[in-house]
């Protein structure tokens, strides 16, 4: 820490102590400060000092006694984050959320519920099955992440579907501003319209419009009962057809995963049941609903496919339902093994493009010599694209480098987004410009500039500064 | 291939995912006390650097000593990092720098000691202690007479045995037509709950075989090893080793302690025919035998189960357990939720960090009080004790007990009823 920084954190730190905070929320340890400088993309910076607030009010006064001294303000949830959305810089403070961790309330009759940021999701997820209630969205990080995080970036997993993302199920919000004061936006009603909707506008604004301090959750009814199915295809297109058959046929499954054929080859002798040699595309389906909804839509889908698939397995019990989900829950530690590095990137499309892309990804990956490999959500069009390298080679870490380029603009032609799931964060903002107009983006930065004229608020994120490189 | 603690390090992508296990972190809501925060402190701190030469950062030391080492991290970190060996590695360089903890330090020096052993301590303590201690009414265990410093008195204590394990076994009758197995009891068996190894014992002996508890087996060395102490985990090593060496006609080892199945399956120079044995394994190997001992004898009392983490996260070990206990109680056997979570104990950490231990055993208690059941199993003396704690905390009537004791009355008793008579 520099020197002149000294007296003016000693002073602020008196002022939060006199305003409430305990000594163990106010982390001023150069060691300590180290441990919230970095999330899951492995990039480490330290801020001048870490927050623990335990309310909204704490939030407050923090943000207040910081905007005094105009410093700068980085929200973090778990720092599971991979665009990097939760990276400080040197100047600035963090305020960790985690402390606010509390479930406010689970309204039956509403089927809401109202939690403080700092929950995780999974325990939200437990609490509210032990009133028969759902609560849908399930990032894969969603033991460990929190639903201010998800609220933040938008979080979705393979539930999306069939259930939507984050953003479905956010009914409102309070926040605190830049300016330290809060605001509360939507409410308990279904039909809302008064006003600008802010709370939409909040979520995935990656933590750069306001901290937000409560949120207001819709929940459903439990299903009942699931049915999950394991579908082997001889090529991607077979694959894409057999989704496309499903819907038709009225089968809404609540999950369809895919995994290529490279995935498929680095998994295949872990698995507990064996492949067809021939498979090139593997489909893990969930069904999901009332025990008969279940049973007569995994009938249609058995009629539909026992010819057609080159495997069909059927689970019977959870356990065998745990066994077709190794084939997806091995896929990421087997692909590591292909080689010592991989650059992830988490694409969308809409859902009928897949085919292309994995064909175009195909050649990529053909031209630039380095291992492509795909899986993801086949449901919803989010792929996630693995370009397996060794980033100690520098002549391949700079085709690495090339074929991001190159996979942002196959997506993109193809009518796709640069991110599904995780954001742009500070990794992909040298990107954004690639996938919208300088109109769309200056309309952007003016909603940036209205919330946090001083851009004191996660600064360095979503909009490319000068000179800010791509990190993978 | 064996890797430095350096490289173990490098292996951890900080992705998080030991979050949503770690006790401490569960209850701090700290990024330092979290194994991925402690790792960074682990990379970033150089205890060579001259900057630290004279007094090592407090963050550091706070973090690195509030582990249970209860290996949750590792369970769930799908790089495989060996978080618990770094941890270990830098208690070791920490008392290199600082020096033991004098206290672990002479108790160290005792489990060494062969003259002046813990077995004598723990004797003499035995005629002492109701000086001090009183039994509690419900459970086995003591709680304080007296107010004594940093010990409430809903703090438990095991109740010091004038009988050691071995006291008992000196008496023994060589039994030749019975198959000999080593059995490891472990120090809290051996000093504090020598019932519960002739309850092992016994149960052994209805399956046919003999335990053979060599009295020169020494202390484990877990309690050593995470203190940072590699000397005298060494050491410790080596004498069971050699004990285990001495007896080559027996290659089975079995033991009832979660804790030392887990410290000695680790052991380097292990003969490689030997095999390490947590008692539900070994059980378990002898299923038909034992299903056909208990017969159609069940327990008649809700019983539940509370996975010990140096069998479930340390072994591997989930499914042998509840197999014995669904033998024994059929459907009076069910689970609590999250049987998983720590309860806690975490060898000397409950007495080193009380507060925080008993907030991460509140949650246990709660959970097992939620069960219904009227005893909670554990295979481990380590969570027993303080689950006996958690139970005298919150009022709560259950007891908790080693799966084998519960199988042993069972065998013992052809009504299933337990009218047992604890050993003074
Ligand atoms: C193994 C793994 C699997 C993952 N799988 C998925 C997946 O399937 N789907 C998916 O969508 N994501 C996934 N992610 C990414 C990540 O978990 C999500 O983006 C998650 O929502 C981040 O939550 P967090 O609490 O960790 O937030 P952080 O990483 O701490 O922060 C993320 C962003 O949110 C902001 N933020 C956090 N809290 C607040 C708040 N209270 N107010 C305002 N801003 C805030 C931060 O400033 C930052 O910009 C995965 C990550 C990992 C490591
Ligand atoms: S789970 Fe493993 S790899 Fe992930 S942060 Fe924790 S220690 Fe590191
Ligand atoms: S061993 Fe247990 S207490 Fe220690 S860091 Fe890992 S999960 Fe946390």
């Amino acid at each position: 820490m520099t020197q002149p920084v000294k007296p003016l954190l000693n002073q602020l730190t008196a002022e939060l102590k006199a305003a409430g905070f305990a000594s163990g929320q106010i982390i001023m340890a150069d060691e300590s400060r180290a441990c919230y400088g970095y999330d899951a993309t492995r990039q480490s910076a330290d801020p001048m000092l870490v927050l623990l607030p335990e309310s909204g009010q704490q939030v407050e006064t923090a943000i207040k006694l910081a905007a005094k001294r105009k410093l700068k303000i980085f929200p973090r949830g778990a720092a599971s984050g991979m665009s990097g959305g939760s990276i400080p810089s040197s100047d600035g403070i963090i305020i960790s959320l985690t402390r606010m961790n509390r479930i406010l309330e689970i309204d039956q009759e509403n089927m809401i519920a109202t939690v403080e940021p700092g929950v995780v999701t999974g325990e939200l997820q437990e609490e509210v099955s032990r009133y028969g209630l759902f609560y849908p969205p399930d990032p894969a990080s969603l033991s460990f992440s929190t639903l201010g995080g998800n609220v933040a970036e938008n979080a979705g997993g393979p539930r999306a579907v069939k259930y939507g993302v984050t953003a479905d199920y956010v009914m409102g919000l309070e926040a605190v501003l830049i300016n330290g004061e809060t605001i509360k936006c939507g409410n308990k009603c279904v039909k809302s319209v008064s006003g600008y909707d802010l709370t939409s506008l909040l979520v995935g604004s990656e933590g750069t419009l306001a901290v937000i301090t409560k949120i207001l959750l819709k929940l459903v009814p439990a299903p009942e009962s699931v049915k999950t199915s394991l579908l082997a295809f001889p090529s991607m297109s077979a694959a894409a057809l057999a989704i496309t058959a499903m819907f038709k046929n009225q089968i809404s499954p609540s999950t369809i995963e895919f995994l290529d054929h490279h995935s498929i080859n680095a998994v295949r002798e872990t698995l507990p049941f064996s492949l067809p040699a021939a498979a090139d595309t593997v489909l893990l389906v969930e069904i999901d609903g009332s025990s008969t909804s279940v049973m007569a839509q995994s009938q249609k889908l058995k009629k539909l496919f026992e010819n057609k698939a080159l495997l069909l397995i059927e689970a019977r019990d959870e356990g065998e339902r745990a066994q077709l989900w190794t084939a997806r829950r091995r896929l990421s530690p087997a692909i590591a093994n292909l080689a010592p590095h991989k650059i992830n990137e988490d694409i969308a499309v809409p859902r009928a493009a897949i085919p292309a892309v994995i064909a175009r990804l195909e050649q990529l990956s053909a031209r630039i010599a380095l291992p492509i490999v795909c899986f993801g959500h086949a449901g919803d069009g989010n792929i996630h694209v693995n370009v397996m390298l060794d980033k100690n080679d520098p002549e391949q870490a700079q085709r690495g480098v090339k074929a991001v380029d190159e996979i942002f603009a196959i997506t993109l032609e193809l009518g796709g987004t640069l991110s599904g799931e995780h954001g742009i964060g500070n990794t992909k903002s040298a990107y954004l410009d690639k996938e919208w107009s300088a109109a769309t983006i200056a309309a952007m930065r003016a909603i940036k500039q209205a919330f946090d004229p001083e851009n004191r608020l996660n600064p360095g994120k979503i909009f490319p500064t000068p000179g800010s490189q791509p990190c993978h | 291939m064996t890797l430095t603690w350096q490289q173990e390090l490098k292996k951890c992508v900080k992705c998080g995912a030991c979050m949503a296990v770690c006790p401490i972190y569960r209850q701090t809501g700290r990024e330092e006390m979290v194994a991925r925060g402690k790792l960074n402190l682990i990379e970033r701190v150089d205890l060579e650097k001259p900057a630290h030469k004279k007094e090592i950062p407090a963050g550091w030391l706070e973090a690195i000593d509030s582990c249970l080492l209860c290996c949750s991290c590792e369970e769930n970190c799908s790089k495989g990092v060996k978080i618990t060996e770094i941890i270990a590695a830098a208690r070791n360089r920490q008392s290199a720098k600082q020096g033991l903890n004098p206290i672990k330090k002479s108790a160290f020096a005792l489990l060494l000691n062969r003259f002046f052993s813990m077995a004598r301590l723990l004797k003499a303590g035995s005629f002492m202690q109701w000086l001090l201690w009183r039994r509690l009414p419900r459970h086995s265990g003591l709680v304080r007479r007296l107010p004594l410093p940093g010990i409430d008195d809903k703090t438990v204590i095991p109740a010091l045995p004038r009988q050691q394990l071995d006291d008992y076994l000196r008496k023994r009758k060589a039994a030749p037509n019975l198959e000999p197995v080593l059995y490891f009891p472990g120090c809290a068996t051996r000093y504090l709950y020598p019932q519960m190894g002739l309850d092992l014992i016994y149960v052994l002996e209805q399956l046919g075989f003999y335990g053979v508890v060599p009295p020169e087996f020494n202390c484990c060395g877990l309690v050593t090893w995470g203190a940072g102490d590699s000397k005298s985990t060494m050491e410790l090593q080596q004498r069971n080793l050699a004990v285990i060496q001495k007896h080559a006609a027996i290659r089975q080892i079995v033991t009832g302690c979660a804790s030392c199945g887990h410290a000695l399956k680790e052991y380097d120079g292990l003969p490689a025919d030997c095999e390490i044995l947590d008692i539900s394994e070994f059980l378990f190997r002898h299923k038909e035998k034992l299903e056909k001992l208990v017969g159609s004898r069940k327990l008649n009392r809700k019983i539940t189960y509370h996975d010990p983490c140096h069998l479930r996260k340390g072994q591997k070990i989930t499914a042998q357990p509840r197999w014995l206990l669904q033998l024994i109680a059929g459907e009076n056997f069910v689970e609590m939720r999250h049987p998983e979570r720590c309860c806690g104990a975490g060898g000397t950490f409950g007495l080193s960090h009380k507060a925080l231990s008993r907030k991460i055993l509140a949650e246990k208690t709660r959970d097992t009080d939620a069960s219904g059941a009227e005893i909670v199993a554990s295979g481990c003396p380590g969570c027993l004790l303080q689950l006996t704690e958690g139970a005298l905390l919150a009022e709560s009537s259950w007891e908790a007990r080693h799966p084998v004791t519960v199988l042993a009355d069972l065998l013992k008793n052809d009504a299933g009823k337990e009218n047992r008579k604890e050993v003074e």
